[in-house]
């Protein structure tokens, strides 16, 4: 056993640190919505590294790494409040380094790699949100056989407003095929058809709703079997399981809370000691949970119930910590844009995006406790 | 013992109810927060109604009908209206017989000497200052609280750079235990003020859950949230019942600090659990949630919160440490 990083690996850190020193205002974690022209060209830097293209194959043009680079490259991002892991390297490139065909490969990675295009995600629906088996917009492949036509609505997509292309999931069998009838697209944003409409959050920022009225795909932006998208999605989810939840970003928030203590002369009160002293423990639950994660997959090991777990304990960390904010700060933490407020607010979606912690709860409850249901 | 209102308790709801159905609502609420504003035409309709001096023109043998003040509060603050009910309502008759103009706002000397947000403080035309053994009244001039940007639900101001409120100076005192009593009544209407709060923030969102389907089957079908919920309703129903009787006995200080202690920890609960089952949806917004759950987190940040809630409660239940 060594919990450690071994002399390569904390090499690789440092590298990412130095990098990261330069952006240590980006604050795009929390605000990439403001700072999208700032993150992209932070992107662009990374992709002078080839850092976007870290775990891919070098026949690809990656460079080859395993799944502990990556989650030092976005755990120390996370940290540095740079910015989220972009989704076009992760989910997109490796579904498509996974299944496109020579054509879609050749198409897509080298501009995804240099960070010239970047996508959005578009699973949910309004009427199809943890029930995502559930969805209804329609693709529908032309009597030719040469595009698919687009109808319908896409709910609740992270900064679809900035992106250029669309990862769409889509039903290409009948409604009651459930999973088993859904395909995967790349659709262009700037198509015909597509509306991007947003959707101002309490956070000040926006998710968006896409809609897709007719709009026409060609059968190569067709990634995968038609409805045999399912597989591809729990794998591509399973491929970024280490990264999706990094505990840097915890940490962090952990330290700001100290810092704005200390800066208030809070840090002797011994009430005060003891909740961060609860804090600081839990905050190593993540850390460790987000290992085990790691663990897991370098073992090469199936990271569905770890992933869970650690989405559940991060994400509700993330809230302590942010409730501990607005307890310590008084009305202060009320004033929009003050730093206990952003990091108050920050957290406030945590437990919902990317399954919420009841569908989590789900999976350990079925595939650890093996409790059926 | 008898715990169902009275006839005249039962109007006086009524009547709030009918005036609130015109004058109040999420929508008005939301339009008044973009804005920053503070509803002066729901404040001039609630005092030609009569509700601004309810505790004392029922009254009885000289004392305050705390109650059916609190009753009424507590429908302002489920119909989400952006009025400074509780200081006019419940805390300023109880600490002056004439009519404070309103509105009113309320705040320590602390928050005076290290400008803090007030809730009501940039459009307050009477504020009550708690010093540690005194409290006084202050008639600010006019652009001595500046507004602060807030998404908590409430106006909020803070003094303005340069502009100084001195309350021993120009204020005048309330005389001798008006601090205790300013302190109690205060807390008392942060606890009103949470339960019309939760139960509004409650009822919205298992409506929503009643329509809401996944996986075949409405959301509230599912026994895991019906049980969380259950709960909800649970420390809704206890806080008001803890609530209605410390203003019954018109803000008594163990019963006071054990409603608030109890109602604020609650609204915290009541925000987490409420979001959370909401999904999405709730964080947008387009969908009333937030106009009830953000005002809870910023009740608890007035008056010291739950801590300073639960201190008071064991002080008078069994005396200073
Ligand atoms: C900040 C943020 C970013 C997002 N970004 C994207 C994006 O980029 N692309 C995209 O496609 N989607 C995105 N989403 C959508 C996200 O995937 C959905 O919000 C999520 O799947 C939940 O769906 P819902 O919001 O419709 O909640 P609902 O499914 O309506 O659920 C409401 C509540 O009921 C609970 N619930 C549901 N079913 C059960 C059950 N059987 N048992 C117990 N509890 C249950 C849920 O856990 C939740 O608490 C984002 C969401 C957020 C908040």
């Amino acid at each position: 056993m060594n919990y450690g990083f071994n002399s390569e690996e904390l090499a690789f850190r440092d590298e990412v640190r130095e990098f990261l020193a330069d952006y240590a205002d980006l604050d795009g974690f929390y605000c990439q919505g403001h700072r999208w022209p700032e993150v992209r060209s932070m992107f662009s830097a990374m992709a002078q590294k080839n850092w976007l293209a870290l775990t891919w194959p070098t026949e690809f043009g990656g460079l080859g790494k395993g799944p502990v680079h990556e989650y030092i490259l976005w755990n120390e991002v996370a940290y540095a409040r740079a910015a989220r892991n972009p989704l076009a390297a992760g989910i997109v490139a490796k579904s498509i380094i996974r299944y496109g065909t020579a054509a879609q490969r050749a198409t897509w990675l080298e501009r995804i790699r240099t960070g010239d295009i970047h996508f959005s995600l578009c699973y949910s629906e309004p009427e199809a949100g943890s029930d995502l088996a559930g969805l209804r917009l329609k693709a529908t492949l032309s009597d030719d056989g040469t595009c698919y036509e687009l109808n319908g609505q896409k709910c609740w997509q992270s900064y679809a407003q900035d992106m250029d292309f669309l990862w769409v999931l889509a039903r290409t069998g009948t409604q009651d095929s459930r999973g088993r009838g859904l395909s995967l697209f790349i659709c262009d944003k700037a198509a015909n058809g597509v509306r991007v409409a947003p959707l101002p959050t309490l956070d000040g920022d926006q998710l968006n709703e896409v809609f897709f009225d007719g709009v026409r795909v060609s059968v190569e932006q067709r990634i995968g079997d038609e409805n045999g998208a399912w597989s591809i999605i729990g794998e591509a989810l399973a491929d970024e399981r280490h990264i999706q939840f990094p505990p840097g970003r915890v940490r962090r928030d952990l330290e700001d809370l100290v810092a704005w203590l200390n800066d208030h002369d809070l840090g002797h009160d011994p009430m005060v000691r003891e909740r961060m002293a609860d804090l600081a423990a839990r905050v190593l639950e993540t850390e460790m949970l987000g290992r085990k994660v790691l663990a897991t997959m370098v073992a090469g090991g199936n990271a569905t119930v770890d992933a869970a777990m650690n989405k559940i304990i991060h994400t509700t960390v993330c809230q302590d910590i942010a409730r501990a904010v607005l307890d310590l700060g008084g009305p202060e933490a009320l004033v929009t844009g003050n730093r206990p407020e952003l990091i108050w607010r920050q957290s406030l979606t945590e437990t919902i995006g990317g399954g919420t912690s009841e569908i989590m709860r789900s999976v350990v409850s079925r595939q650890l406790l093996g409790l059926g249901g | 013992m008898d715990f169902d209102l009275n006839e005249d308790q039962q109007a006086v709801l009524e009547s709030v109810e009918r005036l609130l159905a015109q004058h109040a609502g999420p929508a008005r609420a939301v339009a008044l927060n973009r804005a920053g504003d503070y509803d002066h035409d729901l404040h001039a309709a609630l005092e030609a109604a009569g509700f601004n001096q309810i505790a004392r023109d029922l009254a009885r043998d000289d004392t305050l009908a705390g109650l059916e003040a609190a009753l009424t509060v507590e429908a302002i603050a489920r119909s989400g209206g952006v009025v400074a009910a509780a200081a006019q309502m419940l805390v300023a008759p109880a600490l002056c017989e004439r009519t404070i103009e309103g509105p009113v706002a309320i705040c320590t000397v602390g928050e005076l000497t290290q400008p803090t947000p007030v809730r009501f403080a940039a459009h307050a035309r009477s504020l009550l200052v708690l010093d540690d053994g005194d409290a006084y009244l202050v008639s600010p001039a006019p652009g001595t609280f500046e507004p602060v940007r807030t998404s908590f639900g409430y106006p909020m101001g803070r003094l303005s750079e340069g502009a100084s409120v001195e309350p021993d100076r120009e204020g005048q005192a309330l005389g001798a235990g008006a601090a205790d009593t300013l302190r109690n009544w205060w807390r008392l209407g942060l606890a009103v003020e949470a339960v019309g709060t939760m139960d509004a923030a409650l009822g919205h969102t298992v409506e929503y859950l009643r329509q809401r389907r996944q996986f075949g089957r409405t959301i509230g079908s599912f026994q895991a949230v019906q049980h969380r919920l259950s709960l909800c309703a649970i420390e809704v129903e206890a806080s008001r019942w803890l609530t209605r009787e410390a203003a019954f006995h018109n803000a008594q200080p163990e019963a006071v600090a054990a409603a608030a202690a109890y109602a604020l920890q609650a609204a915290d609960t009541l925000f987490t659990e409420t979001h959370q089952l909401s999904g999405a949806i709730g964080f947008t917004c387009e969908f009333d949630l937030h106009v009830w759950s953000m005002r809870l987190l910023a009740l608890r940040q007035e008056l010291g919160g739950v801590g300073a809630a639960r201190r008071a409660l064991v002080e008078a239940r069994w005396g200073a440490a």
